[in-house]
């Protein structure tokens, strides 16, 4: 296990030295398709490490648990970390504030992505039915945390506020850019229901939405059900708060999500992964 | 009608038959063990679903009513521990933490009856909790396992370093469940299944200390009580996630999950 030490506080190293020349990671430049190359570079990559494992002993370690350890080990501490300091977008503790762009902390977890690949792909070619549980954990996890990163930068979130009576084709971004997501909404109608308290128990909207395409649907949105139109999902967000149910206007979210179906993916498989973990490979009871 | 005024009252039959199962664990009688320890389970459980109907909505949404669950499961999951390896302690060391939890809800109970915002009001809202309070009992027992082989050091046996193993491989399954439940939950409510936001970072991270514990386990055997160390780290880490995080500096009033 010192060697997965070693190569842990040499990535945490590299990744300092990184942070410093090259500044903090910019997920914006992973946006297709240079996403796609990364991907395909990381997949050989990880065969070529396969194929060489018999020659080089660093590639066959790499598929041990006791290189999962210390790399764990790493990533918890710096998860930790991250849970402990407030994270901000500017400004708080220089580098640890900002740890999703924090080279180390990147760092750590793409290692932390490519043991699990070499040993999800080392149990998958000596493919037997009891390596199931084993591949579904371990590329379950790969396949998710690889496609949420790599995937991040071509999502697209959008708000957009609908008066009832005229149609928005119209949205803001995070950085209050206006966008045109390529459909309109118009809003037949807001709800609302309160509590006795006056909190608010349920809010939905009526809407018909247009796309380009001439394609029109018709629904109602509310928290915790989206309606799903042409590749994007809305989302019911807000509402004129000062006026509740007498509320003019309907505030939605607009999510665009080309890769959630490898996320999706992974997390199912991680899920039958932990069926797995206890079914068949937690350790036979011994009394 | 259920109200919180009643659980005094349930909480202490059900207190009662669960000490009359641990007794009869000692006295090595297992069919009285399941009759008193299932009987204890089935009135706490009445309670619980007298909560729900009552409030119209699942008891889950304050600190109090998750306390409330995680007592439930304590003897659930020391029923199941008795039921596969047969230790007589194991039920008196449930239902004693059981107890904790229900003096804490009768003694601080932060369980004014909430109404249930718009993004609680969802199918994932009950199993999310609940297979994460499944989760908390099964770790909180590996946690007891840890404490109780590092006291005794020289004289752990190869059965204990088992259940401890088996503990956390169920108690990570459920936590694994509750997180992706989570994310899928995230995904309708909000449009993202992971945002980073606090309680998710210390889910992260308390996942991570698991997963460091059972690869420890499989690459260096026989250091067990590194391992053991390791589920005391783990389960703080648990506890924050859980409430620590709400007196945490860097999670106040970032969370989405602040209650």
């Amino acid at each position: 296990m010192t060697e997965g030490f070693l190569i842990g506080g040499g990535l945490l190293l590299a990744g300092v030295l990184l942070r410093k020349v090259a500044g903090p990671i910019d997920w914006s430049v992973f946006a297709w398709p240079v996403n796609l190359i990364v991907l395909i570079l990381l997949v050989a990559g990880i065969g070529v490490m396969y194929a060489l494992r018999r020659r080089v002993y660093a590639f066959e370690w790499m598929m041990h648990s006791s290189a999962a350890v210390p790399c764990l080990l790493y990533a918890a501490v710096l998860t930790i970390v991250m849970g402990l300091l407030p994270q901000v977008r500017s400004g708080g503790i220089p580098w640890l504030s900002q740890m999703l762009t924090f080279w180390p902390f990147v760092l750590i977890w793409a290692w932390m992505m490519v043991i699990s690949a070499l040993a999800a792909l080392n149990h998958l070619l000596r493919w037997k039915v009891r390596e199931i549980p084993f591949i579904l954990n371990h590329l379950g996890v790969v396949v998710a945390i690889v496609a949420a990163t790599l995937g991040n930068a071509d999502t697209r979130s959008l708000q957009m506020t609908v008066f009832s009576g005229s149609p928005e084709w119209r949205a803001v971004d995070d950085e209050g850019m206006v966008q045109e997501p390529g459909l309109a909404i118009e809003l037949h109608k807001f709800t609302m229901e309160e509590y006795p308290d006056h909190s608010p128990k349920r809010f939905a909207s009526d809407i018909s939405v247009y796309t380009e395409a001439g394609q029109s649907v018709q629904g109602v949105v509310e928290v915790n059900k989206p309606l799903k139109v042409n590749g994007w999902k809305i989302y019911q967000y807000g509402y004129d708060s000062s006026r509740g149910a007498e509320s003019e206007y309907s505030v939605f979210q607009l999510v665009h999500d080309p890769w959630i179906f490898w996320v999706y993916l992974g997390i199912f498989m991680m899920i039958a992964g932990a069926v797995c973990l206890m079914l068949f490979m937690a350790p036979k009871p011994v009394r | 009608m259920m109200s919180w005024n009643l659980f005094i009252l349930f909480a202490l039959v059900a207190v009662a038959l669960w000490a009359f199962g641990a007794f009869f664990a000692w006295k090595e009688r297992p069919r009285l063990v399941y009759l008193f320890t299932l009987a204890g389970i089935l009135v706490f459980f009445a309670f619980i679903v007298g909560m729900w109907i009552t409030l119209e909505r699942p008891p889950m949404r304050t600190m109090g009513e998750t306390r409330l669950w995680y007592s439930f499961f304590l003897p659930v999951a020391g029923i199941i521990v008795y039921s596969r390896w047969r230790y007589k302690w194991i039920l008196s060391f449930s239902t004693l933490l059981a107890l904790v939890f229900i003096c804490v809800n009768l003694f601080k109970p932060e369980i004014h009856s909430k109404s249930l915002m718009p993004a609680l009001q969802s199918p994932w809202f009950a199993p999310h909790v609940i297979v994460y309070m499944f989760s908390y009992a099964m770790l909180g027992a590996a946690t007891i396992m840890a404490v109780y082989m590092l006291l005794r050091k020289g004289n752990t046996t190869a059965a204990e370093i088992n259940l401890t193993d088996n503990l956390v491989y169920v108690g990570l399954a459920f936590l694994t469940f509750g997180m992706l439940f989570g994310a899928l939950w995230a995904k309708e409510a909000w449009g993202t299944y992971w945002a980073w936001d606090p309680k998710e970072t210390w889910a992260a991270a308390t996942w991570l200390c698991y997963l460091v514990y059972i690869h420890l386990r499989k690459a260096r055997p026989a250091e067990w009580q590194d391992a053991c160390v390791l589920l005391l780290v783990s389960f703080v880490c648990l506890q924050i996630c859980w409430w620590g995080i709400n007196y945490l500096p860097s999670a106040r009033g970032l969370s989405v999950h602040t209650y």
